[in-house]
């Protein structure tokens, strides 16, 4: 293979010299007589972030980083002439990823099950059948420490084996595919991506209960979803790896597909359980928990969809890999799905007690356009927020649950300065108010009036009894609620309470957003000593508020003016001030 | 295929592992269907044909970079492995005609990212 040598510059401020450094570069490679024999190559991302020229040098793999143009010669030297790395200029790369949810993601077609198999799939099944017997099955769970991945963190080993140890004639199995979390799409991704994986995992998990029928439970927005599900279920029985005698043992297993209309309540396992019922999806008292007295009564084990896939590889490179995964108490990966402000959102799978900044800066590269990151979400509208001051925080279980926040299901929203905390917390809150089932009073009365209160904060009428109130309900909220919807509906409430109480006094006291985001508490001015009378701001204006033409400059309106911020976006000379 | 059994599996594993043709593969999940998959799919394989190249088009799941999508992953005989991102018509064009038949990467396009 002939050199191939990739430049990108990843400065996150001014302007992208790649261009300028190709030429350079090009230059060096002309003067060796090199242009025809070495392919230099523009990337758009090199895998490094706001580190300067960075060079990656193949099939050697040498990356250099804030190289400057003084130091391109002694690269073509020692690296593209010779094949040596440029002493004291090398850097360190190793991915944070580390693949095993989504090992076959974008690897395997996910509609041919002969790619699945190829990689290995149905052999951890075929182990299983042919070694293990069912209490051999939940021993090895527990040994792997796999805890289950929808967001309380349940070990799934244990709740194999209560399941499998309470009596019944009949037991269930449920893949829950109701992700709602807003922002967060790991499930879809492993459902569309690698469906047969989740497949084999519930399989196995069916076999260590004692189950002989599944359900999937897959929202209904998700319709590509279903369509791979179904797909890979049809080519499951076609081989004789669904339905009797699976892969020649004695073990029958038949799985269905239940579709959620759209209740985000219903990922909540007893709502759930309803729901596939055939009822309304209101949740039930626990205990009895559902591996005791499930679905139609009958012991019934729930299991997550990222959970489910992480099961085949832990039965085929064994349980002792997994366990060395991680740390002491989360063990294995995290898929994450990171978006918001962050420049590249998407998927990422790190491993347990990986730091936050890592997957932030690391592999999400930032926030956009030289914007300074303010904090994350994580967990959805149960979790919280996490400042950047605490980014040295590792994602565990444990980790995340004291610093306010939760895993939950793996939505991680990156916020920049211009989020406004109280917006957020209005938002998340406001989610949660929209999706209470309204059974119990704390959460259907607890949650209006809370958002009642942010709303009267956000719209600069709020007094400083209103922060005392809010916390007061918050706490009764997570006593009184019945299920876990409204049990966490309060926390983004608390957690940005607590981390931001000098924003929400600025809202109370000051009346004033300290992220200019609030509508109620800002106002859009055009500074005449900085205008260059451009029309730009009145061309933007969506409602007709900006007055005036290029000779006299311009004016807003404030009785017009909606707050919508295009004219602050627009302005070039930055004459549109807001406050 | 009946009833398979744990022999199958290792055989039709065998079956479909190795070999060393040349292959495209473009996501098609969600993200990469609204993004306009189909279209670089279909000018993919038309211009594979075009060109009558031995070549394999193929489909897959989201790798994780949603923002990039499209995103193409291709390898080649004595090529380094590069994933192609937000690529268009015209890009899948390029690719087929520069870095697949003309063995060249095409500029401005790459995203060298390394996930395991």
């Amino acid at each position: 293979m002939g050199k191939t040598v990739f430049i990108k510059d990843t400065a996150i401020t001014g302007k992208d010299k790649t261009r300028d450094f190709y030429g350079i570069f090009l230059g060096v490679l002309r003067e060796k007589g090199l242009e025809n024999s070495v392919q230099l190559v523009r990337v758009v991302d090199i895998g490094l972030y706001d580190q300067g020229m960075v060079v990656r040098v193949l099939p050697e793999n040498y990356l250099y980083s804030n190289v400057q143009e003084s130091e391109v010669a002694a690269i073509v030297l020692e690296s593209v002439v010779g094949n040596k790395p440029v002493q004291g200029k090398l850097v360190a790369q190793s991915s944070k990823q580390m693949r095993i949810v989504l090992r076959n993601c974008g690897v395997i077609d996910p509609e041919r099950i002969e790619d699945y198999i190829a990689q290995d799939g149905y052999q951890a099944l075929a182990k299983v059948l042919a070694e293990y017997n069912p209490e051999k099955v939940a021993q090895e769970m527990k040994a792997a420490g796999l805890r289950g991945r929808g967001g309380a963190g349940f070990p799934t080993g244990i709740k194999w084996d209560i399941t499998r140890k309470a009596a019944g004639d009949q037991k269930y199995i449920v893949c829950n595919g109701d992700e709602g979390d807003p922002g967060a799409y790991m499930d879809r991704s492993v459902l569309e991506g690698d469906p047969h994986s989740v497949i084999e995992g519930m399989i196995i998990g069916g076999y260590a209960i004692g189950a002989s029928k599944g359900y999937f439970y897959i929202r209904a927005e998700y319709p590509l979803a279903i369509e791979r599900i179904e797909n890979a279920i049809k080519q499951c029985y076609a081989n004789g790896i669904l339905g009797k005698n699976i892969l020649g043992a004695s073990f029958c297993f038949d799985v269905e597909i239940r579709l959620g209309a759209g209740a985000f309540v219903c990922g909540e396992e007893t709502a759930l359980i309803a729901s596939i019922e055939g009822k309304r999806g209101y949740p039930s008292p626990r205990p009895p928990f559902p591996s005791i007295k499930g679905l139609w009564g009958k012991p019934t084990c729930i299991n997550n969809v990222e959970t489910l896939a992480n099961v085949p590889v832990i039965f085929l490179k064994g349980p002792a890999w997994f366990a060395g995964i991680g740390t002491e108490t989360s063990k294995g990966t995290k898929v994450f799905a990171v978006t918001g402000k962050v420049k590249n959102s998407g998927l990422v799978e790190v491993p347990m007690g990986t730091r936050i900044d890592d997957i932030v800066y690391g592999i999400g590269g930032g926030a956009f356009g030289g914007k300074t990151v303010k904090a994350i979400q994580t967990g959805g509208p149960s979790g919280g927020v996490i400042p950047k001051e605490f980014f040295d925080t590792s994602v565990d279980y444990e980790s995340l649950q004291k610093m306010g926040s939760i895993m939950g299901s793996g939505g991680m929203i990156v916020m920049d300065e211009d989020d406004c905390m109280v917006d957020i917390a209005k938002f998340y809150l406001r989610f949660c108010v929209d999706e209470s089932c309204g059974k119990c009073a704390p959460c259907r009365i607890g949650g209006t009036q809370m958002l009642n209160l942010l709303e009267k904060i956000s719209d600069g009428r709020g007094v400083k009894k209103d922060l005392e109130q809010l916390q007061q309900i918050s706490l009764a909220m997570q006593k009184a609620s019945l299920c876990g919807l409204g049990q966490t509906a309060p926390n983004p409430v608390l957690s940005t309470l607590h981390y931001y109480w000098k924003e929400y006094n600025a809202h109370v006291n000051e009346k004033k957003c300290p992220a200019c985001k609030c509508a109620k508490l800002v106002q859009y001015l055009i500074l005449d000593d900085k205008c260059v009378k451009c029309g730009m701001c009145f061309k933007a204006c969506p409602v007709g508020a900006i007055s005036g033409n290029r000779e006299k400059g311009y004016v807003i309106d404030q009785g017009k003016c909606i707050r919508c911020g295009q004219c602050f976006e627009v302005c070039k000379p930055k004459a549109v001030g807001r406050g | 295929m009946a009833q398979l059994t744990r022999s199958d599996l290792e055989k039709i594993k065998a079956k479909h592992t190795g070999g060393n043709r040349s292959w495209i593969k473009v996501g098609f999940s969600t993200c990469g269907i609204a993004a306009g998959a189909q279209d670089v799919y279909d000018a993919l394989v038309e211009e594979v044909r075009k060109h009558n190249v031995d070549v394999e088009v193929k489909k897959c799941g989201c790798v994780g970079m949603c923002s990039a999508e499209p995103l193409v992953e291709v390898c080649v005989k004595d090529m380094p492995r590069v994933f192609y991102g937000k690529v268009d018509k015209e890009t899948a064009i390029r690719i087929v005609e520069k870095h697949v038949c003309g063995k060249m990467l095409v500029n401005d396009r790459i995203y060298d990212l390394k996930f395991n």
